[in-house]
């Protein structure tokens, strides 16, 4: 595959994925990375060429623990085949355009909008959301604090806070207050819970997860 | 029938006796010396852990077997008349099982904001449904449009309206006791009379303050998922009025006329005033679904929310005051401009509330523009009114020589508040010195806000209480918990009435086959709600005892519930618990349905009351605003969980700083369309930009109904833009009369004011 222009050594010194490999590094630094889904579906593209669609086709993703297949067209989202195909519906379509983190799950561990990439690139990759971190009968630690310091309100934004909080932990268990209001800053809340999810992020970082 | 009883109303240890009438079968409100074993405690929320693992199915969630998906065709044009519309090769399309026309159904020919609803489809799958969206065609005789105010108003500016309708129309005549005669006279009249009033005063001072369109952008966006069995509509439903929307499915006057409608919002994804009506979109969906056959999915996406579901008026404030050299507002002229869309109603601003303002001349106008239309916005006019008034008040202090504070007080009588004063003051370190850091680069300020409500509750609603044999409790009411927290403290209420743990109560909400409840509005639910769940409660337990009583040889007078026990009054336990005592019923269980209490009691205060103070840095280099700190001092009567209500505030007050640094519609005046119908570009705060939220809570015996409840989800959000406001003021020495303070406002404020001062040159030439 030819390298696009922007991707050759160019004049100004940097280059598009030098660019973007950089952004993940200052996020990781900053206490959370969000891989860049174009990123990702590059690097897809790169190792494994082939035409799909544009009719729909069986898709089989790795989704909490569990293998899950449906027949969907190429062209939809990571988001739309979870909620809509297989009836995932723990991740919100909010913004359906990255600005807002209710889509957020796990992508091999790291965070990613899942409105922002297609299915077909999540193949064979490990997945979690909301609903794979815990049940009602079995809460994780994070989510339990948010119950405790009512980090939710309507709680449409709360699975993505709660996935992107999980990773956040779990990247660097003990954030400082900056580090956490960083970590949360591809999540957008309307109700107002900000000050109680960085509470809550705290108490489970001080109880060390136990 | 009513009972007169002896109650203490009062707060912060000091109380008084009022004797009240109340209803024959209500109970007492509770007492100050009562020992309460719940309310008043930091309860988690009943429904937290199904929202922390995505278990909570919202609307937007539903997926009933075989459901297709609707979408809206909409205008691209500010204003147009529709011509024809074909739907011809559309209903062909793949997938396709149903068509609508918008001029069928609405009878509306017009299209007046780019957003307006033309024509909906449903087909099988999403995409299928955009693709025959693109493939209908529509004929439009497009007319020239307006987009703002100052644009509506010139002479000459385009018809908004169809028909005789002016653009600018008068609101809100306020007639002062100088009045009499008629209309245009007598206003006149009061105009001039408080132009002599202003002119003699010691002190008069003036402004012009804006305000932009705020949109209320919950993050589930409108719509909901519904189907037909056997001739009753099934809606689950993105709605803070439960009943309301069932009634625009059923009635007489409702373009679906279902014979029954049940309306389901078990979890609903934020709403802030928007979501009253069922809007086009559930017509539309409720139609589409009845002509396909088949249950329909019908929700905006982010665009159509921004561009179709409701905002808060923008707004023009030309404020006067007069002032007397010792501190009391004489007189006070207004004269205001917004635009709530294609209409003229609720573009006002409530900048004549909470302060004593003298005699006053205020007329509303409200001005048409082609854009989406208004919806009540979490306190109505309030945020924006409070924007102009609270910083007339400081410019008024400042006039004549005075402390904002001790002014504030001097012009305001609330009995709450004048406590609420100090305790603000205090908190955030208002006498406290703020030097400037660096070398003239950040200052800081501090700035002073308050706010008023009136969200006792009313009639309307009625609750359910169940007690089975095997000792089960359940409240039921059918109106909705849009993430305020009614749902807990409806169960913390029956239970606290019991004498049981919260985990005890089920308590089931949204869902109008149960008894009928209000629409989450003007923060009345919880004190319309809970009245009647109280006595619920007490009339099931008073059975429940009957039952006992006669079982056991006891009297029924002396036996109450306590610590899951019954017990006798006086005297203490009789070693029977909750559970066993279910277990003497003959019946499988006691149902008692009550409806609230009708009338509010004549209590300790009729509003609750409410102070904020923010703190913030100002960085004059880049001229960036940061919230540091607010201080939110809250009334709502009786508080049944601190931790909920603080989460109410919180909400208000970060709402508030977002409205005040951040949100803005853009309209592009030669497209006429929304530039920012998305949530990158219409900016709302993020936890970045989050202030540290102090939240003081007073426990207020305001002795108006059984619970003494008032709501607090408008209130707080009232105070917020207005304090951050003063207080950016305060740190910069020059005033920004127009939200949002962007860093080129506060750019452009500096070079002002340092011109003015004739000091530093250079920072103007930066400029």
């Amino acid at each position: 595959m030819q390298d696009h222009p922007e991707d050759t050594p160019a004049k100004e010194g940097v280059s598009r994925r030098s660019f973007l490999q950089g952004a993940g590094v200052a996020a990781a630094a900053a206490g959370i990375s969000r891989l860049p889904a174009e990123a990702l579906a590059k690097e897809q593209a790169e190792t494994d060429l082939q035409v799909l669609g544009p009719e729909a086709g069986q898709i089989t993703l790795k989704v909490n623990g569990g293998s899950k297949s449906a027949s969907a067209p190429p062209s939809t989202t990571l988001l739309d085949f979870l909620r809509n195909d297989l009836g995932v519906t723990g991740p919100k379509r909010v913004c359906d355009r990255g600005s807002c983190g209710a889509c957020t799950v796990l992508l091999d561990g790291k965070v990613v909008d899942s409105c922002s990439m297609l299915a077909i690139d999540a193949v064979g990759r490990e997945i979690t959301t909301v609903e794979g971190i815990g049940t009602p009968d079995n809460l994780s630690h994070l989510q339990k604090a948010f119950i405790e310091k009512d980090a939710l309100q309507c709680g449409f934004c709360t699975p993505g806070m709660v996935v992107t909080c999980t990773a956040m932990l779990k990247e660097n268990p003990n954030p400082s207050r900056d580090e956490i209001r960083q970590g949360l800053s591809g999540n957008l809340c309307r109700c107002g819970t900000y000050q109680n999810i960085i509470e809550a992020v705290e108490h489970a970082s001080r109880t060390g997860g136990k | 029938m009513a009972q007169e009883i002896t109650i203490k109303v009062g707060f912060g240890g000091q109380f008084r006796e009022l004797t009240v009438r109340i209803q024959d079968d209500d109970v007492k409100p509770w007492q100050p010396e009562d020992r309460l074993h719940l309310i008043g405690d930091s309860l988690p929320r009943v429904d937290a852990a199904a929202k922390v693992t995505g278990t909570a199915k919202y609307a937007y969630d539903q997926q009933p077997a075989g459901m297709i998906y609707g979408k809206i065709l909409r205008s691209p044009h500010a204003n147009a008349d529709i011509v024809s519309i074909d739907t011809d090769k559309a209903s062909r399309m793949p997938g396709v099982k149903a068509v609508l026309k918008i001029p069928d159904i609405f009878e509306d020919k017009s299209a007046r904001y780019a957003g307006a609803e033309i024509a909906a489809v449903a087909a099988e799958t999403e995409a299928q449904a955009e693709a025959a969206l693109r493939a209908i065609e529509v004929e439009y005789d497009i007319k020239p449009h307006c987009v703002t105010v100052e644009d509506s108003r010139k002479d000459g500016a385009p018809q908004v309206g169809r028909g005789g309708q002016q653009n600018v129309a008068r609101i809100s005549p306020r007639m002062g006791r100088r009045g009499g005669g008629n209309g245009d006279s007598r206003l006149a009249r009061q105009e001039a009379a408080v132009k002599e009033i202003i002119d003699q005063a010691d002190v008069a001072v003036e402004g012009e303050f804006r305000t932009e369109v705020q949109t209320h952008a919950p993050l589930e966006t409108h719509g909901g998922v519904c189907t037909w069995e056997d001739g009753r509509l099934i809606f689950w439903a993105s709605s803070q009025a439960t009943f309301g929307f069932r009634n625009e499915m059923t009635s007489n006057w409702s373009r679906v006329k279902a014979k029954e409608c049940q309306v389901l919002s078990e979890y609903v994804g934020g709403g802030f005033g928007s979501k009253f009506s069922a809007g086009r979109e559930g017509v539309l969906g409720a139609l589409l679904s009845k002509e396909a056959g088949v249950p329909v999915h019908m929700m905006l996406n982010r665009s159509e929310e921004q561009l179709s579901a409701g905002n808060r008026p923008d707004s023009i404030q030309q404020m006067k005051m007069g002032v007397s050299k010792d501190g009391e507002i004489l007189g006070t002229r207004i004269r205001s401009w917004g635009t709530p869309g294609t209409g003229t109603g609720g573009a006002g601003a409530h900048n004549d509330g909470i302060y004593n303002i003298g005699e006053t001349d205020k007329i509303e106008y409200g001005v048409r523009t082609n854009t989406g239309g208004a919806r009540a916005h979490r306190a109505p006019g309030w945020p924006q009114g409070a924007f102009a008034l609270e910083q007339m008040m400081d410019m008024a202090a400042e006039g004549i020589g005075m402390d904002r504070v001790e002014f504030r007080k001097k012009n305001d009588d609330h009995p709450i508040r004048k406590v609420e004063y100090d305790i603000a003051k205090q908190r955030i370190g208002w006498d406290q010195k703020r030097p400037v850091k660096g070398p003239g680069i950040k200052r800081k300020g501090v700035g002073m806000a308050s706010n008023l409500w009136f969200s006792a509750g009313g009639g309307g609603a009625s609750a359910l209480v169940r007690i089975t044999k095997d000792g089960q409790v359940e409240v039921r009411n059918g109106s909705q918990d849009i993430g305020t927290g009614t749902r807990t403290v409806m169960g913390m209420v029956v239970a606290e009435e019991l004498g049981l743990d919260l985990e005890q109560v089920t308590t089931r909400i949204g869902n109008t086959d149960d008894p009928k409840g209000p629409a989450s509005g003007g923060s009345t639910t919880i004190g319309t709600v809970t009245p009647a769940a109280r006595l619920a409660a007490h009339h099931a337990k008073r059975q429940l005892l009957e039952i006992v009583a006669e079982r056991k040889g006891w009297i029924a007078s002396e036996l109450d519930l306590k610590d899951q026990e019954v017990y006798k009054v006086g005297e203490g336990s009789l070693n029977l618990n909750f559970k066993d005592a279910c277990a003497l019923m003959d019946d499988d269980a006691i149902e008692v349905l009550k409806g609230r209490p009708r009338r509010n009691y004549e209590g300790f205060s009729d509003t609750n009351a409410g102070v904020q103070a923010a703190l913030v840095e100002v960085d004059e280099e880049t001229g960036e605003v940061r919230v540091e700190k607010v201080v939110a001092v809250a009334d709502a009567g009786k508080i049944i969980n601190p931790m909920t209500s603080e989460s109410q505030v919180r909400g208000g007050v970060i709402q508030g700083v977002s409205f005040a640094l951040f949100e803005r519609r853009v309209m592009d005046r030669q497209k006429g369309r929304m530039l920012n119908d998305d949530l990158e570009n219409y900016k709302v705060l993020g936890a970045g930009d989050c202030p540290e939220i102090d939240v003081v809570l007073l426990d207020v015996y305001n002795g108006k109904s059984n619970t003494q409840v008032m709501g607090l989800g408008e209130p707080p959000i009232v105070a917020t833009a207005a304090a951050v406001a003063n207080a950016v003021s305060d740190a910069l020495g020059v005033r920004i009369y127009d939200l949002p303070i962007t860093p080129k406002k506060v750019l452009e404020a500096i070079a002002k004011r340092d011109a003015a001062r004739g000091t530093s040159e250079k920072k103007g030439e930066r400029l």
